[in-house]
């Protein structure tokens, strides 16, 4: 459905994206992140047509990214919500479907629809006098008036509330289920671990890392294993009546488990911890996420690791 | 992407929708005053000949049944208060029926001496309408005078332009006469044909404006008529045009300036950018209402002043141009407070531009460069040729439409929300356009009517100035003017990293440059049509390109490949300092200005 290959954008001297070459399926929803100056902007602002590429093909439904059927074809929500504040929400979303060629009744349904279903209150009152929340969605309404088969949304959720960020994401899930393809950029690493089905990290204008949440965990992130044994084995620490030992390979938990026999006793159980997206980054990029925090149950902002909240199977059943 | 009518006028419609949602009713109860208040003033000036602000000054004591009563009535400055009354400013004392002088007694102040002299002047025209009422006009106005103005370079005024013979048996003269005054003198003395063509001015291709009534008064007095009745004429004409046309479009500028603005703050226009629209759809749809606006407004005053369609279609590229340089204005400004300046800048400006030209109105053909002039010559009823039009709103429409074009080519993502310098946006309005090395030549020849207007105006403003002086002068602003112009769009285009920096491409695109500058300034030859090649500034700022030289072929032939030559030269000579960055730019440029400043000196010193 979208096709960049070897985008490159440069402003003057400054290089903001440099031969990002990428693809996104049909009913995928594909991630973009990366700190401040990544180039992830100006990587869906391309493919919104809004900036010409220095260099590179992008296209959206085999067309070339800005041209008219493509904008048709596109809805696009950008990092904030530049309203016209002196319109009611009705009046600016029957704009845009009127720049789109949306039929009068076609267009009144779709709104009505699309404000119901985000559960839009004051629909007649000016958008200058409605929360920062309400705007918001009012912004994803009109990128919906044209019924497009691509979303470009850049940090959808920006700014808002908890509460209203987790029914903007949930609603971006339940466009992804209705076969709407969407391009998704954000700051919150758990927003994209827990929403996108692909992921590609910029960095610096490049593309650092790619593919599933958990191919780029398995290709950069770390497995590490705490293996609880009865006995005290070699390296292991006392954890109330049994011992700890912790190690990063499948390798060493067998060792462990002979280790253990050896001595009398046995594996009684294995947790594993997986690097997060953002330890990832942090790996990769080498700097923190600006506005990244940890959202997952039971986590502090100086865990800088996710516990699952159930440990998976070890790869072997314990002894 | 091309433009398509039919999103254009959508953008339109919902532009309207939203800048009447956006008004509140107090500003749009104000705004709507003010407009009153401004054609109400506009229309009284000019139905009134002017406002009465000396209404009822005077106090003059003077008895209902005295014959001086009247006059005193009919006076705006005087005011009949019954005779004895005390403070009264002039006394008439005219009680004894049988005595035909009457005794007119004053307080000796400032004040009484200019009553009494407004008195005497009451009565004069109390007594001079009195006279036109005869029937025998010949006996009433036995010496009677026709003005007829001519051009003051060609002609001198002499005391045969125009005669009324005394009993009007031949009240005709040889390059137009009167119909007003002399006309009717003709008429009423013994019934031979005293009747003109045209009016005072009709010979001289502009002539004194004779409206008639009470807007006659507006251009200060009669072309025919008594000596008494005789005044110059003052350009009060053109003040009062320049008001009523050109102060409502400060209305429209401000709504136009802020509704481009608002597009660029907190980047409310990026969504429009993502609509499937072309950014001139857009431009064009948001612009609509606002020239709209202006021509409806221009309607209705060119219908309150009693012009025409003439007027509205003199004015409306005025309009156009407002709009336009707003637009820029608008697209470069980085804030209200910028925009504020834009907009009064380009306001003064603009009028400074119609207005001091049109002054000159009944005087020189430099007063067509100002398309107030062409209004002015509507309400006088002469015509208008399609020549003297395009002359004169000719530079208004492509300056109109550069700028248009200009602002749409910064009017994407990267510009509009970028809080970028002024100047650094103008370059890269500029290089917008450049795409290969032939857009150069195109972006030099659409600096000419930027660089005729500039050169017009340096001849309206060195016009005063003693002849040999001003040629100078306005030679060193010719060759300023068209060197800026030829390189500006060469460095923004090496500015922008759009071509290699390097010595081939620095002269081939010089080359381009030059030469399309001249191709384009072969359009000036436009100013020999309405005559303004025959003034001697005219000459110097139009006539060093070869235009109209009236030497032989050979000659004729090297002054068409002189100036080709020298635009050549010079821009090449600043391209190869544009190459180096500004600093560099500018002292090529420098070197480029004197030679193109000898060049235009030695021509015009050679022709004479």
């Amino acid at each position: 459905m979208i096709t960049v290959d070897g985008l490159r954008k440069v402003y003057g001297d400054f290089v903001a994206v440099q031969g990002s070459t990428f693809d996104v399926e049909p009913g995928e929803i594909f991630g973009v992140v990366g700190p401040n100056g990544a180039g992830k902007t100006t990587t869906l602002k391309t493919l919104a047509g809004l900036i010409e590429p220095t260099a590179g093909a992008v296209r959206v439904a085999g067309e070339p990214a800005g041209d008219p059927e493509t904008r048709t074809a596109l809805g696009f929500l950008p990092e904030e919500s530049p309203l016209y504040e002196d319109m009611t929400a009705r009046s600016y979303l029957r704009f845009f479907a009127d720049l789109y060629d949306v039929p009068r009744e076609t267009a009144n349904q779709r709104i009505e629809t699309a404000l119901d279903d985000l559960e839009l209150e004051h629909r007649d009152r000016r958008l200058g006098d409605v929360s920062k929340g309400m705007k918001r969605k009012v912004a994803i309404a009109r990128s919906l008036v044209n019924d497009p088969d691509v979303l470009i949304y850049d940090e959808p959720a920006s700014g808002l509330d908890p509460l209203t960020t987790n029914y903007v994401l949930e609603y971006v899930r339940e466009l992804a289920d209705a076969g709407k393809t969407v391009l998704f950029s954000a700051h919150n690493l758990y927003h994209v671990e827990s929403v996108c089905d692909r992921v590609v990290i910029m960095n610096e204008g490049e593309i650092v890392a790619r593919g599933t949440v958990e191919e780029i965990r398995a290709e950069h992130g770390e497995t590490t294993y705490r293996v609880f044994t009865t006995v005290p084995v070699d390296g292991s620490e006392p954890d109330g009546d049994r011992h700890v030992s912790t190690v990063d390979s499948m390798d060493a938990v067998e060792g462990i488990r002979e280790a253990a026999a050896d001595a009398g006793g046995e594996v009684v159980d294995i947790r594993t911890r997986e690097s997060t997206l953002e330890e990832i980054f942090l790996d990769v990029a080498g700097q923190p996420m600006p506005g990244s925090r940890r959202v997952s149950p039971g986590a502090t902002d100086g865990d800088r690791r996710r516990e699952p909240s159930e440990p998976p199977e070890p790869p072997e059943a314990a002894e | 992407m091309s433009v398509s009518p039919r999103k254009l006028l959508r953008v339109a419609r919902w532009e309207v929708s939203r800048a009447t949602g956006s008004l509140d009713r107090r500003t749009a109860v104000l705004g709507a005053v003010a407009l009153l208040l401004t054609l109400g003033v506009a229309a009284g000036g000019v139905l009134a000949g002017g406002v009465a602000l000396d209404e009822d000054i005077y106090a003059v004591a003077v008895s209902p049944d005295s014959p001086y009563h009247e006059p005193v009535s009919d006076s705006t400055p005087l005011e009949a208060v019954p005779a004895g009354a005390p403070n009264a400013d002039v006394y008439v004392d005219d009680r004894d029926p049988s005595d035909r002088e009457a005794t007119v007694s004053v307080a000796n102040t400032r004040k009484g001496q200019a009553a009494l002299g407004a008195f005497r002047s009451a009565v004069e025209r109390h007594n001079n309408r009195l006279l036109l009422a005869e029937e025998n006009q010949s006996a009433a106005f036995p010496v009677g005078v026709t003005l007829s103005y001519v051009e003051r370079a060609t002609q001198r005024v002499g005391a045969n332009d125009g005669t009324a013979g005394a009993g009007g048996d031949d009240a005709t003269g040889d390059d137009g006469t009167g119909d007003a005054g002399g006309g009717d003198a003709g008429e009423a003395g013994d019934g031979a044909d005293g009747s003109g063509t045209g009016d005072g001015g009709a010979g001289s291709g502009l002539g004194v404006p004779d409206l008639g009534g009470a807007a006659g008064s507006l251009f200060g007095g009669q072309p025919t008529g008594s000596p008494a009745e005789i005044s110059p004429p003052f350009p009060f004409s053109s003040l009062v045009l320049a008001f009523a046309f050109l102060v409502p479009m400060n209305f429209v500028i401000q709504a136009y300036g802020s509704t481009i603005l608002n597009e660029r703050i907190n980047r409310r226009g990026e969504l429009l950018l993502v609509a499937p629209l072309s950014r001139t759809d857009i431009v064009a749809g948001k612009t609509l209402p606002y020239a709209g606006i202006a021509l409806a407004a221009t309607t209705i005053i060119a219908v309150a002043v009693g012009g025409g369609p003439l007027s509205v279609a003199a004015v409306f590229p005025i309009a156009l141009v407002f709009l336009a340089a707003t637009f820029v204005g608008a697209m470069f400004a980085r804030s209200f407070k910028e925009l504020t300046f834009v907009t009064v800048t380009v306001s003064v400006a603009l009028t400074t531009y119609a207005f001091v030209p049109a002054i000159f109105a009944t005087v020189t053909p430099v007063a067509l460069i100002s398309p107030l002039t062409l209004v002015v010559r509507d309400l006088q009823g002469e015509a208008v040729s399609i020549a003297e039009y395009l002359f004169s709103t000719g530079p208004f429409y492509l300056v109109a439409g550069t700028l248009f074009a200009m602002g749409v080519g910064v009017y994407r993502e990267e510009d509009m929300f970028t809080q970028r310098a002024v100047p650094l946006k103008f370059l890269d309005a500029l290089a917008v356009h450049l795409h290969r090395p032939r857009d150069v030549a195109l972006l030099a020849a659409l600096s000419i009517p930027f660089v005729f207007v500039a050169e017009l105006l340096g001849i309206a403003v060195l016009f005063a100035l003693p002849e040999g002086a001003a040629i100078v002068a306005l030679l060193v602003v010719v060759a300023v003017v068209e060197e800026v112009a030829k390189g500006v769009g060469v460095y923004a285009g090496f500015h922008q990293s759009r071509f290699e920096r390097d010595l081939p491409t620095a002269l081939k695109l010089g080359a381009l440059s030059g030469a399309g500058f001249f191709v384009a300034e072969k359009a000036t030859a436009v100013v020999q049509v309405v005559g303004l090649g025959s003034l001697p500034l005219g000459q110097a700022a139009f006539g060093t390109s070869g235009v109209g030289s009236g030497l032989g072929p050979a000659a004729g032939l090297a002054l068409l490949a002189l100036p080709l030559a020298l635009h050549v030269v010079t821009a090449a000579i600043g391209a190869v300092g544009a190459t180096r960055g500004r600093r560099a730019w500018a002292g090529t440029l420098l070197v480029a200005m004197a030679i193109h400043f000898g060049y235009d000196l030695t021509v015009v010193s050679t022709l004479g």
